[in-house]
């Protein structure tokens, strides 16, 4: 939205922005029944400082494994990390010990997760679970200041009464209200990078625009923080990211900013996604356009292009040759046969 | 085909469903004795018809009483008060209200429902097969096990589906697919009336827009008369003729898709439509209206207009009486004083 200016910039500048996060060839892997499931396959992508990045897939995608791997959250067994490196802020998450991936949950990266109600603890206030939050991450403050700092953070979500509130328990709140409380507390720890895993898809349409508009102020307020939304719609995408990666069968199809995205999708898959979708501008009970066929399953998926079995362009290669994901135009990558490069090549001329 | 299959001799226009001052409340018991101590008004006093051959969206967020509605027409859920007037296909006009469960019965084969959940909404122990068949044994219970037979491979074929996939089992299909049983169970009757309840939410977005086509293919085939029930704004305004938006268990706007998304009166409906994300940056939107608050809980709803306590608009008499749907454009009916004045 109000970065995408700046991305068209950066386009320009080359890639001089920040890293703050940066997952390379990332892949997880479930063993399920003696098979092993890569629900995670290869995913490289970088989120800037101070960005909205969004990562859109169906279910099954390898969205949710994706940030799980983040923060070191995969059950082992059944899962584990196979290989891959994760970079934040010059440091490989995957090379540090459980203590210290503890200090990094919470201090530097936080996440919130689709069901609020399922995250926060039933038998303790939110007063409590928010100042518990505030404590381990600033040692030293007195009772009355936690206090009010968690006052101070409910107010800052919208929650009208805040003193008062923090003494509900988490059933008295609605779900708008959680979710609020949930990013209260992510936000307490000044985390540097926030994962925001379907953070609106359990909400009413008006309460997730609320909160969409509460995150996307609470990055200005907090100064230099990331957010990493992990969403299957693409419209909240629209909305909120400035870059996004779209998975498909645990791999990423499309990285892009969203403008482009959206203007001139590259990969099949990402095409197909978006003239099934119906818009306003589209005439209304005209049939939508379908991507045939179903998402393929983790247990079998296809040696070449996971997309291939639904594409509309499939060719022989598609099937037994797996695409990799190469820049096709200036910050565009894309995992396809099909998509020439063009312009990639001019403009690292014209950086040289 | 079979007796079971008459044509149905809808033409569009005519009325096939009328609620009238539907009510429907839920008795809330506590204390020692489970005592009734007072109700939850989950829907409360609405009015509607349904053309035959149209899809109606009925739209509102969480508790508005979208649901309740649907469930009320089926008889799934008692109504408190008020008429559901339904066109049998002899064209009889009839109260499903009052009638019993002997009487009902008959008219349940007119009116299937699509359920939101394909993972529950099929029985894992039967497969897919008998799970279709099933309403016509029960409807139809002199039909031949041979015509039964074929006509369940005709609906699976109709979905989409194949003949030979009645012998296999739910969990052999996937999401999308489970729902294309469940559209054919819908329609073995040759229901006139067709209820979906939140139909595609559960899809992945690239499945959706196979069932939603599907919807639309069966509707011009067989002149389905569908009551789309969703949430999700875009998919009601693409799939709907017209549509109804609920707040709190009223109807505060009804009116032709293109006049009440181009044209939205009510200030309920103002709102939620400006909420809605569109999926491409460069669409132009109408200046978003950013609610204040959350929709009141139902056990403790507003005096008067249910809205009112949200409302931009809201002013000392909306606190009065609950407002009256008024025609603001032909079909387009609103019930806001405030903002027709």
């Amino acid at each position: 939205m109000s970065d995408v200016s700046e991305t068209g910039a950066a386009q320009a500048g080359g890639t001089d922005r920040k890293k703050l996060l940066e997952v390379k060839n990332l892949r997880t892997y479930f063993d399920v029944e003696g098979k092993t499931a890569k629900a995670v396959d290869g995913v490289s992508f970088h989120v800037f400082a101070n960005e909205v990045f969004g990562i859109v897939g169906e279910s099954g995608s390898g969205k949710s494994v994706t940030s799980l791997s983040i923060m070191r959250l995969i059950p082992d067994p059944p899962g584990r990390i196979e290989g891959g490196e994760i970079w934040f802020n010059g440091t490989n998450l995957l090379d540090m010990s459980y203590a210290e991936m503890r200090k990094i949950r919470g201090n530097e990266i936080s996440m919130i997760f689709q069901e609020p109600m399922t995250a926060l603890n039933p038998v303790f206030t939110i007063g409590f679970q928010l100042k518990e939050a505030i404590r381990h991450h600033r040692k030293g403050l007195t009772k009355a200041e936690v206090t009010d700092r968690a006052e101070e953070m409910l107010t800052l979500v919208g929650i009208p009464d805040a003193r008062r509130r923090l003494k509900n328990y988490p059933h008295e709140f609605s779900g708008g209200m959680r979710q609020r409380a949930m990013i209260a507390m992510a936000l307490a720890l000044e985390p540097r990078l926030l994962i925001a895993d379907e953070p609106t898809t359990a909400l009413d349409v008006t309460i997730q625009a609320q909160i969409l508009e509460l995150m996307l102020s609470v990055r200005e307020k907090t100064g230099d923080a990331s957010i990493l939304l992990i969403t299957h719609d693409l419209a909240v995408v629209a909305e909120t990211c400035d870059r996004v990666a779209v998975m498909y069968g645990g791999k990423v199809q499309e990285i892009s900013d969203v403008k482009r995205l959206f203007a001139e999708p590259l990969h099949p898959y990402t095409q197909g996604l978006l003239t099934s979708l119906p818009r306003p501008d589209k005439e209304r009970r005209k049939r939508l356009q379908t991507i045939p066929g179903i998402v393929p399953s983790i247990m079998n998926m296809p040696p070449g292009c996971k997309f291939a079995e639904r594409c509309p362009l499939r060719e022989s290669r598609c099937d037994t040759i797996e695409p990799e994901l190469v820049e096709v135009r200036p910050d565009r990558f894309a995992r396809c046969h099909l998509v020439e490069p063009e312009g990639v090549a001019d403009a690292q001329e014209a950086q040289a | 085909m079979s007796a079971a299959n008459v044509e149905n001799d809808a033409s569009a226009g005519d009325v096939l469903l009328e609620a009238e001052n539907l009510k429907i409340h839920y008795p809330i018991h506590g204390g020692v004795f489970l005592k009734r101590i007072g109700e939850v008004k989950a829907v409360d006093g609405v009015s509607f018809t349904i053309n035959a051959g149209e899809t109606l969206g009925l739209v509102g967020e969480s508790g508005c009483g979208k649901t309740t509605v649907g469930k009320g027409i089926m008889r799934l859920i008692e109504a408190t008060d008020g008429h559901i007037w339904f066109t049998r296909r002899t064209g009889e006009r009839v109260d499903l209200v009052p009638l019993g469960r002997k009487a009902m019965r008959p008219i349940r084969s007119e009116i299937q429902m699509i359920y939101q959940d394909p993972y529950s909404s099929l029985n894992p122990r039967w497969s897919v097969g008998d799970i279709v068949a099933e309403p016509l044994t029960v409807h139809f219970p002199d039909m031949k096990r041979k015509e039964r037979d074929e006509k369940v491979a005709w609906l699976l074929e109709k979905v989409g589906l194949t003949g030979e996939q009645a012998h296999r089992y739910p969990h052999e299909f996937s999401g999308g697919q489970r729902q294309r049983v469940g559209i054919a169970r819908a329609l073995s009757t040759n229901p006139r009336l067709v209820i979906s309840d939140e139909p595609v939410s559960a899809l992945d977005v690239s499945i959706q827009a196979q069932v939603v086509n599907l919807m639309q293919e069966l509707q011009e085939e067989f002149g389905l008369t569908y009551l789309f029930i969703a949430h999700d704004l875009s998919i009601v305004e693409h799939i709907s003729h017209r549509i109804a938006v609920m707040y709190l268990g009223n109807m505060v706007e009804i009116g032709p898709a293109r006049d009440l998304y181009d044209n939205p009166v009510h200030p309920y409906t103002r709102a939620l439509l400006s909420a809605v994300p569109l999926p491409d940056p460069s669409l132009k939107r109408p200046d978003r209206i950013v609610l204040q608050g959350e929709p009141p809980s139902p056990l403790a709803k507003p005096s008067g207009c249910p809205f009112r306590t949200r409302c931009p608009l809201a002013e000392a008499a909306c606190a009065e009486e609950i407002p009256v749907l008024t025609e603001v454009a032909p079909g387009h009916h609103v019930a806001c004083p405030v903002v027709l004045r």
